[in-house]
């Protein structure tokens, strides 16, 4: 009797196991037959990126600056390993800038005194001959006033970026309902070799004296940093896109060639010397229109 | 043991169950059921072969003859032939029950087979069917704004906009920002004012309120990382309103104490909408609110500084209100970069056409 009872549980169990084996396995051929199993999000989709290289004028206007704005003209040379990954490069030269609202203002009505004499643009006659240790309340017509304080701010000259691009979104776009084009949407990171025109440092040993007006020069820099972009690309055909990117560029630098730190508790007072410790750390940004030549023709997905 | 045996045999009846309801799914091709009639054609025979031409016997006329014809008198239709021939395996055909049934109109109207050999030129639009409708619904949008291009004082702010959307495309609303306690003015003007002894007017903020109009030309979708779709709208706006902002005292800060004015303000827009769902949606707007403000006078009146007449204060008394502020108004633009959600009443909604 316990046998047969035995017998029958175990039979009893054995059905049950197969039943909700066969479930489970029902429920898995659905999922490896469904008609969409496998499927890709989009069918046919032109594959404007895969293996075809890009080359790509760009215009770049930079944002917020404070004291000079640069419009920076290259190109940019990518190749694309898949439609969402690719390699390349971005260069750009500064080729024309323009001063601020501000810089305008400073120049104006900033007084040449021997309290600003190391730091605003002069024409020299400092007081007494002894500008490095300046007197409060000395009479400011014994220093020039007709130098321009525009001269001693800062540009960037040329900017080179080797970079990965990433392609995470691909869609399309309707406008007014007329108008419908392939779009994407791509981040761009990398590093960047930025070469800026900046006060030339002044004060320190073998330097020229601060307050001499050719220490108002500047003279070039070379900064390493890192980049990154976003940029969103519209595809009317095959061949040509056009993109606007914005793109972050930050380092330290002194766009104003001021002497600001250095010297005293922490080295947050002035030290009449113009060095690096008076850099001080930008977010620059810039907007870049750019119109792209791809080739060779885009493949098609299945 | 007898029992058990039963007990096997039970047991193997019911494993063997649904594999036999799973069986159905593969027919033999000589019994493969032709597609019904409403069946769109167009994609059919664009992707898969005709499934009438992939099934050598029964030809559609025995088909038709073997069946008796749909109600209506269709037995010469092709489309009908179908549909019966695919029901001899045992289903009932609608078009005998219910004849007017729109896909049993459709049937009559062309020869599937006939159509199936054409070839398709679908005209397919971009977005077939618009995501999300926002006609008649409402939006709430809560945001935080951030300061774009004052690098004096930055005038962060947490914000809502309230539209009611007029059509697909056309809202009108509210929005507002509150300024007051984020203004930040930055270390760069104590920098300057110190390197170069010129000092910049600043100004604080409080409060702006807008009416606006929204207008929603691009729409569109996007496929990330080539596995899911999202969609998004971009819209721009602007309208007219109020913002209050006084000047911080920088130049005179022993005498000026600076109250609240009210400026009116244009406000322009354009903004970007990812969804979520059909109701809820990041946004990313970048505004311009435009106007005219009241500065700080840079320089400082020398009048004498005692207590005279009613006011306490002769006409060129530095302490005269009067001469605080700058005589001229200056155009201001303090664009902004807002960040926030949409989620849009009701939370349902039908579409007028199907897809």
């Amino acid at each position: 009797m316990k046998r047969r009872f035995v017998k029958a549980v175990l039979a009893a169990s054995l059905a049950v196991a197969a039943m909700s084996g066969s479930r489970e396995a029902r429920a898995q051929e659905i999922q490896v037959t469904g008609p969409l199993k496998g499927a890709p999000a989009v069918r046919h989709m032109r594959l404007y990126r895969k293996g075809r290289f890009e080359f790509a004028p760009t215009a770049s206007f930079t944002l917020l600056d404070e004291y000079r704005r640069t419009l920076l003209a290259g190109a940019r040379l990518n190749y694309y390993l898949t439609d969402w990954l690719g390699i390349g490069v971005w260069g750009a030269g500064g080729v024309w800038s323009e001063t601020t609202t501000l810089t305008n203002e400073v120049n104006q009505y900033a007084p040449r005194n021997v309290e600003t004499v190391i730091n605003v643009n002069h024409t020299g006659g400092c007081p007494g001959g002894n500008c490095s240790s300046p007197t409060p309340g000395a009479s400011p017509s014994q220093i020039g006033s007709n130098a321009s304080f525009a001269d001693q701010t800062a540009k960037l000259s040329y900017v080179i970026a080797p970079q990965v691009t990433f392609i995470p979104f691909r869609g399309k776009l309707a406008i007014f309902n007329k108008i419908f084009v392939d779009t994407d949407l791509s981040l761009a990171a990398g590093l960047a070799v930025v070469g800026i025109q900046e006060r030339q440092y002044c004060g320190g040993g073998g330097q020229l004296p601060c307050y001499d007006p050719a220490s108002f020069a500047t003279a070039g820099q070379t900064k390493i940093t890192w980049t990154f972009g976003v940029d969103l690309t519209f595809w009317p055909s095959n061949l040509v896109s056009f993109g606007i990117e914005y793109r972050a560029l930050p380092f330290y630098w002194n766009p104003a060639g001021f002497d600001t730190r250095g010297g005293g508790p922490n080295g947050n007072y002035p030290d009449n010397q113009v060095n690096s410790s008076d850099d001080t750390f930008k977010f620059n940004q810039l907007v870049t229109l750019a119109v792209g030549f791809s080739f060779p023709a885009p493949k098609i997905n299945e | 043991m007898k029992q058990a045996r039963r007990w096997l045999l039970l047991a193997a009846a019911l494993v063997l169950l649904p594999q036999a309801a799973y069986a159905q799914k593969k027919k033999p091709k000589g019994t493969t059921p032709a597609p019904a009639a409403p069946v769109s054609a167009d994609a059919d025979a664009d992707s898969t072969p005709a499934p009438a031409a992939a099934t050598p016997p029964p030809a559609e006329g025995s088909a038709d003859q073997a069946t008796p014809p749909p109600a209506g008198g269709e037995a010469g239709a092709g489309v009908g032939g179908e549909a019966t021939g695919g029901d001899t395996g045992g289903g009932m055909d609608i078009c005998q029950i219910t004849p007017d049934a729109p896909q049993c109109q459709a049937a009559k109207e062309f020869n599937l087979g006939a159509e199936a050999k054409k070839t398709i030129r679908a005209e397919v639009y971009a977005v077939q069917q618009q995501y999300v409708l926002k006609g008649g619904r409402f939006e709430i949008q809560p945001f935080f704004a951030f300061t774009l291009n004052d690098q004096f004082v930055s005038h962060d702010a947490p914000g809502l906009a309230l539209n009611y959307y007029l059509t697909q495309v056309l809202a009108v609303g509210v929005v507002g920002n509150w300024y007051d306690g984020l203004n930040s003015p930055s270390d760069f003007n104590f920098q300057l004012r110190r390197a170069a002894h010129v000092a910049i007017p600043l100004n604080d903020y409080q409060l702006s309120g807008d009416v606006n109009f929204t207008y929603v030309p691009m729409y569109g979708k996007f496929a990330g990382f080539g596995d899911f779709i999202f969609n998004y709208d971009g819209y721009i706006d602007g309208g007219l309103g109020l913002i209050r902002t006084k000047p911080i005292s920088v130049i005179d800060p022993d005498n000026r104490l600076f109250s609240w004015n009210n400026l009116i303000n244009f406000d322009v827009g354009i903004g970007l909408r990812i969804f979520f769902n059909r109701w809820l949606a990041a946004t990313l707007e970048i505004r311009d609110i435009m106007y005219f403000e009241r500065i700080e006078s840079t320089t400082v009146a020398t009048g004498a500084d005692v207590p005279v007449g009613a006011m306490g204060y002769g006409p060129s008394s530095p302490t005269n209100p009067a001469t605080w502020y700058d005589t001229n108004t200056h155009f201001t633009n303090d664009v902004q970069m807002q960040v926030g959600l949409s989620v849009f009443l009701p939370t349902s909604f039908e579409y007028a056409l199907p897809k």
